[in-house]
């Protein structure tokens, strides 16, 4: 049920002249973070989080929201212009619209993909608005059994995508839940890793730690291949949005990856990129004319550009119903809600209504609001691709040492982040994926004291684990994920 | 070049010594009082965590071990030896840059982190200098006046 006072009084945060101005700003800040390739979405929100501390909740919100959309679709200028991706959502846009940019048709193919980033990103606002009010009424019912299957179901999921070895995947989860033990334990107050510092009486700062492990390790890497230039030609970068014929006789590629889009980011840890190969696959896989894609046609830029921006949406059903996060992302926007003293779960609906619609209308007229940013700033936004990779690296170091400071006055802070930057380059340079490392790191309280609650109250026997039928489900469904691929394709054989 | 099966075995090596440090501390945790008795000791979640964290460490290190396991044996770890010192450098900028502001204060960290970061990546146009010493002025002049952070 549609809360309808709830709406109107969301309705009326949103007018609000800063909320808009910063919802603006958000579109801007994350389409100019999105275009330079390197910096995704997890390090733009994470370079905003500080400045978070010193606004209200809706427009901290709305301004991380526009950051997260317009930084996902910012990618794809880059992907389509010079053939980098700006970020891993778009990877795939790379085959098919940096061959029609080449072919003289860029204005078409940055028009595609505007449209689709709009349509994907409007449909999974939707879907969030219906479908997360009913799983948070679902998640009410959930005691500590439940969290703790579905955190272990989050965990897996992410390790699991994330890299090319499980067992690196394993090892990174297993750290970033090992490093939020250090403290005082919740349950009995004893010291854990607290070294004698009074600093770490409440464990490792969540918010430093993030910065570190996305921004940190992002400005070591990118100093390594500073000097490489990019050029391109900016002839065609004059948008033209496709005609409503156009739309009309593409609507089977655009409403499948709108569906895959919010499905796959509904699956904790999937994410954008998967979202958008998946689209990419499944829209050649259907076509009649497969042997196309990849030479530049529209539809290879509408698939993956309307499923990356429907994971958006997406994620967040999880996050904000359960508490655990759908992306790396999304566990970024989890720790500013953490910081207005918000804790994401189920009963967030019930005690902050006002903020879920804030947040459902934001994310909607953000994807409205994206169409004339985009149509607008394209031209000038794409120049940025220019900017040397010598001046994004101090301007990103000197940003992250700044904003963690001012988070709390705190050099202990700034260490965190920066012992965290280092560890995230290394893991990082050794082919570690960094993903597990950070939603291990906000899955690790639920995790904790979920199972230590679920042992106590099952008398020390894990088959209890599975007695109740919502955590039963959610086992069966991750035992499905793991075995899902190899049984399919052994049985193909 | 060091190669990435040579670096990810140092790392497991580390990785495993440091689990078992850690493991080894949590036997020293204390929980006092009435809560002592009640409930999962503290150290159980660190050791279980340890105890996987370690396992799934020595399954990396067996798979470098066995020729072709890991699937990256033969790529390096940083692509040429300009790489290496630009990103081993800019590291070393990063550290030198906390200290600089805990010992010497806010000041002159940001007056080395621009410059400093630029060298370490081998920038010698001078204009680049000029522009980055900017951004760290505008940077310092919104934090500090826009939102009244001491930082100065």
């Amino acid at each position: 049920m549609i809360d309808g006072s709830a709406l109107i009084s969301a309705f009326g945060l949103l007018m609000d002249p800063l909320t808009l101005f910063l919802l603006v700003f958000g579109i801007v800040v994350g389409l100019v973070i999105g275009i330079l390739p390197g910096l995704g979405p997890p390090i733009a929100i994470a370079l905003a989080l500080p400045f978070t501390f010193y606004m209200d909740t809706v427009p901290s919100m709305v301004l991380l929201l526009g950051i997260y959309s317009a930084a996902i679709y910012g990618g794809s200028i880059s992907a389509i212009a010079v053939g980098i991706p700006g970020t891993g959502a778009a990877i795939a846009t790379v085959l098919d619209g940096h061959n029609m940019f080449k072919s003289g048709r860029g204005g078409e193919a940055l028009g595609f993909s505007l449209t689709g980033s709009i349509i994907g990103g409007l449909f999974s606002a939707v879907c969030l608005m219906l479908v997360a009010p009913l799983l948070a009424d679902l998640a009410v019912k959930f005691g500590p059994r439940e969290y703790l299957a579905i955190s272990v179901f989050g965990l897996i999921v992410v390790v699991r995508v994330a890299g090319k070895s499980l067992s690196k995947g394993l090892v990174m989860g297993g750290l970033g839940i090992f490093l939020t033990t250090w403290g005082l334990d919740e349950l009995n107050g004893t010291e854990r890793y607290t070294f004698g510092s009074y600093h770490l009486y409440e464990g490792l700062p969540l918010v430093p730690f993030l910065v570190g492990l996305f921004a940190m390790s992002e400005v070591l890497i990118g100093a390594e291949r500073a000097t490489r230039k990019v050029d391109f030609s900016t002839d065609s970068l004059s948008v033209k949005l496709p005609g409503f014929k156009t739309l009309l006789r593409m609507k089977d590629v655009i409403m499948r990856s709108s569906l895959i889009g919010t499905i796959i980011g509904i699956i904790p840890g999937e994410g954008a990129a998967v979202g958008a190969f998946f689209a990419y696959s499944e829209a050649k896989r259907r076509s009649k004319e497969p042997e196309k894609y990849g030479t530049g046609i529209p539809e290879g830029i509408l698939a993956p550009e309307t499923a990356n921006n429907a994971t958006v949406g997406g994620a967040l059903v999880p996050t904000l119903t359960l508490g655990v996060p759908g992306s790396p992302a999304a566990a970024v926007l989890l720790g500013a809600l953490l910081i207005q003293g918000l804790t994401p779960g189920p009963k967030l609906f019930s005690e902050e209504p006002d903020l879920m619609y804030a947040i459902f209308l934001g994310l909607f007229l953000i994807n409205i609001l994206m169409m004339f940013i985009g149509l607008l700033a394209i031209r000038f936004a794409a120049q940025l691709i220019r900017v040397p990779t010598a001046i994004i690296v101090p301007t990103v170091l000197f940003l992250s040492f700044v904003g963690i400071y001012s988070v709390s006055n705190s050099f202990f802070n700034v260490g965190v982040m920066l012992g965290a930057g280092i560890l995230g380059y290394v893991v990082r340079k050794l082919g570690y994926s960094i993903a597990p490392l950070s939603i291990g790191f906000v899955l690790g309280p639920i995790l904790e004291n979920s199972l230590r609650q679920s042992l106590t109250i099952a008398d020390g026997s894990f088959v209890e684990f599975f007695s109740t039928p919502i955590g039963l489900t959610i086992y069966l469904a991750l035992a499905l994920t793991i075995l899902w691929g190899p049984v399919t394709s052994r049985l193909r054989k | 070049m060091l190669t990435q099966r040579t670096a990810n075995l140092v790392f497991v090596l580390f990785l495993i010594g440091a689990c078992s440090y850690f493991a080894w501390v949590a036997e020293g945790f204390i929980t006092s009082g009435l809560l002592a008795s009640s409930g999962l000791p503290s150290k159980f979640f660190p050791q279980l965590l340890l105890a996987l964290t370690g396992g799934c460490a020595c399954i990396v290190g067996y798979l470098y071990l066995v020729k072709g396991g890991a699937g990256d044996d033969g790529e390096t770890v940083f692509a040429n030896g300009a790489e290496a010192r630009r990103g081993i450098l800019m590291l070393g900028v990063a550290v030198a840059c906390y200290f600089i502001w805990r010992d010497f204060g806010f000041l002159p960290m940001a007056v080395f982190l621009g410059p400093a970061s630029l060298i370490a990546m081998g920038v010698r146009k001078p204009a680049m200098y000029l522009i980055v010493l900017a951004i760290t002025a505008v940077v310092t002049v919104v934090f500090t006046y826009g939102l009244k952070i001491q930082l100065i």
